[in-house]
């Protein structure tokens, strides 16, 4: 049974700053729940649940689609990917502030997931990976049967 | 070769200026380069879109300014959080030699890629050497 300290749904009609709150909440919470000895690693990650998924973002801006991998197994949810250089062929730097390279994270999923249903959406910058919970592990209403 | 890796930055927020909408922002790590036709400059603001983006130049200075959309928040609870959201701002003095009405804007994942094309007389001119 997944075991999450759910803070409020965000509401994006509050606002930004409303959701810039929520989220720093949010950073008091225990990376050990996911396997993480915290923060440290590129690319920093959020995790969010809603009722049918656990949700987990990050922000990889220009980096190819092709070049992602997210491969679930058994419990470990692992993204990597690569993000090339900036083209210099003719050119000379003035800034160099944008990092590259290959990255690779991983988390490992609470109990109740279906990790092999997982689905990857990539859309400006962000890539969003949606891990399903499991048919059992969803609440349930019991009817009641009167005597 | 392999690639490096890549090391994690925190995201620098925007001080010093009030701004009309409430919350923090955030100032984009960008690339300038110089090539012999125009500057370039690369700018990383992950979760803004063309529509949102605003690219100005006033005076000799160039505003790049981003919003970021909510909509992909909508339902979710916070369970585990290492980043924040919001809008990316970031003010370039440029110079002269820029010809500002070929300016172009592009943006493709999160990327806001700008051509800066320098004005005829700013470009580098081979001075041919004759004989005597």
């Amino acid at each position: 049974m997944a075991r999450f300290r759910l803070s409020n749904s965000l509401d994006p009609m509050a606002g930004l700053l409303a959701l810039q709150h929520e989220l720093e909440r949010a950073f008091e919470n225990p990376p050990v729940n996911f396997g993480l000895s915290g923060r440290g690693v590129f690319p920093p990650l959020n995790v969010f649940a809603d009722k049918d998924d656990l949700v987990v973002r990050v922000e990889v801006p220009g980096v190819s689609p092709d070049s992602l991998k997210i491969e679930t197994h058994g419990r470990t949810l692992t993204i990597s990917g690569v993000r090339e250089s900036t083209p210099s062929a003719s050119a000379s730097f003035h800034r160099r502030e944008r990092d590259a390279g290959q990255f690779a994270r991983s988390i490992q999923l609470p109990e109740g997931l279906d990790g092999s249903a997982a689905q990857a959406s990539y859309q400006h910058g962000i890539l969003t990976v949606r891990v399903p919970k499991k048919e059992e592990a969803k609440p349930r209403q019991i009817t009641v049967q009167a005597a | 070769m392999t690639p490096q890796e890549m090391t994690l930055r925190e995201k620098q927020e925007l001080g010093g200026e009030e701004r009309t909408r409430p919350g923090r922002a955030y100032v984009p790590y960008i690339d300038i380069a110089e090539s012999q036709d125009a500057l370039w400059l690369w700018a990383d603001m992950p979760g803004v879109d063309e529509q949102s983006m605003d690219v100005r130049l006033d005076n000799g200075v160039l505003t790049i300014e981003g919003h970021v959309t909510l909509k992909e928040y909508e339902n979710l609870s916070p369970v585990y959080t290492e980043y924040n959201v919001g809008d990316f701002v970031r003010r370039l003095a440029l110079s002269d030699d820029i010809d500002t009405e070929r300016i172009k804007a592009k943006m493709a994942n999160g990327v806001l890629e700008l051509e800066l094309p320098k004005t005829e007389r700013a470009k580098p001119r081979q001075i041919p050497v004759t004989g005597a």
